[in-house]
């Protein structure tokens, strides 16, 4: 095996788990006695997710959902590809997103989720990546604001690539590197 | 046409809204995938609605313009997307800045090359699916 030199992760496994602690620490304070939902958007969401839910105290439910694409010459329009297991009537749903960039993805969800009556619907993100904002949701939770690098790892993903990664890398970095 | 004052024009041409992307001539292949992107959100969106007069001759008529690539009713934003060389970016900069100056109230963000390029990877587009000349010049990553 030939040797490379490491890539420096953009954010270590270390440093993104500090930060999770501390938000699901947060998440555990403000959601005290309520019945908290914490809903992702497949496939990146749920890593994110998943660790997430183990910060905050809570006796709290998980959910998953997926929305289809857009792709080079897609016809029609956005969609739930797979939808929520249980009815969110009613209770306290957090959104959990792994980024958020333009926010075209997540003004379609949360325009979904508010049409079946939560109780509140907030909004907890990695990483916010605002540089290229187009619709501007409201982000209660936000782990790191993140400059206009592609950011590969911890369920970001290149071509349905990379979300193993345990650190977060600029793509950039990662192709020099090979 | 002459003007006096700062006043936006409506534009309505042939690019009125509810013309579907096939009917619109767009300037550019990335200003396509753009309103494809919009559309597949469910993002109402204007192609070119309105022109910005920002130089006036000594008689009032209008001797320089700006038309935001696209307006969103729902977000009241304009949106204008540059997937060219710097030289020119320079000069759409001077005027979204003027734009502002002249007309405080509109939102307008610019999209440069490299953004666009970096949403595009995001979906899986290539240059090759855009053909523009010179988003093909466009450099690996995200950024």
């Amino acid at each position: 095996m030939e040797s490379r030199k490491p890539v420096v992760p953009i954010y270590s496994a270390e440093k993104i788990a500090l930060r999770i602690d501390a938000l699901g620490a947060q998440i555990a304070q403000d959601y005290q006695g309520l019945d908290l939902r914490m809903v992702t958007v497949l496939k990146g969401g749920m890593f994110f997710l998943s660790d997430l839910c183990r910060a905050a105290d809570l006796p709290l439910r998980i959910d998953f959902m997926a929305v289809s694409s857009y792709g080079a010459g897609s016809p029609g329009v956005v969609r739930i590809t797979k939808d929520l297991d249980d009815s969110i009537e009613n209770a306290h749903v957090l959104v959990v997103e792994d980024i958020v960039d333009t926010g075209l993805t997540l003004s379609y969800v949360l325009k979904m989720l508010r049409a079946r009556n939560p109780s509140s619907l907030k909004v907890c993100t990695l990483f916010d990546k605002d540089v290229r904002r187009i619709v501007e949701p409201v982000i209660t939770y936000s782990g790191f604001r993140v400059s206009d690098k592609f950011l590969v790892g911890y369920g970001l993903d290149f071509m349905g690539k990379y979300r193993n990664l345990p650190d977060v890398f600029s793509l950039e970095d990662l192709r020099t590197d090979n | 046409m002459s003007f006096t004052m700062t006043q936006p024009i409506s534009q309505s041409a042939d690019n009125e809204p509810g013309r579907s992307i096939e009917q619109i001539k767009f300037a550019h292949p990335s200003e396509r995938i753009a309103a494809e992107i919009l559309e597949f959100y469910q993002i109402r969106w204007e192609y070119e609605p309105t022109v910005f007069p920002l130089e006036w001759d000594g008689n009032g008529n209008v001797v320089a313009s700006f038309s935001p690539d696209f307006y969103l009713p729902d977000l009241d934003l304009y949106i204008e997307l540059t997937t060219m060389s710097q030289k020119l970016v320079t000069k759409k900069n001077r005027k979204v800045r003027r734009v502002r100056e002249l007309y405080p109230d509109i939102n307008i963000k610019i999209f440069y090359q490299r953004d666009f390029r970096n949403l595009l990877m995001k979906y899986g587009i290539t240059p090759e699916h855009i053909g523009g000349g010179e988003f093909i010049e466009a450099e690996n990553g995200r950024g």
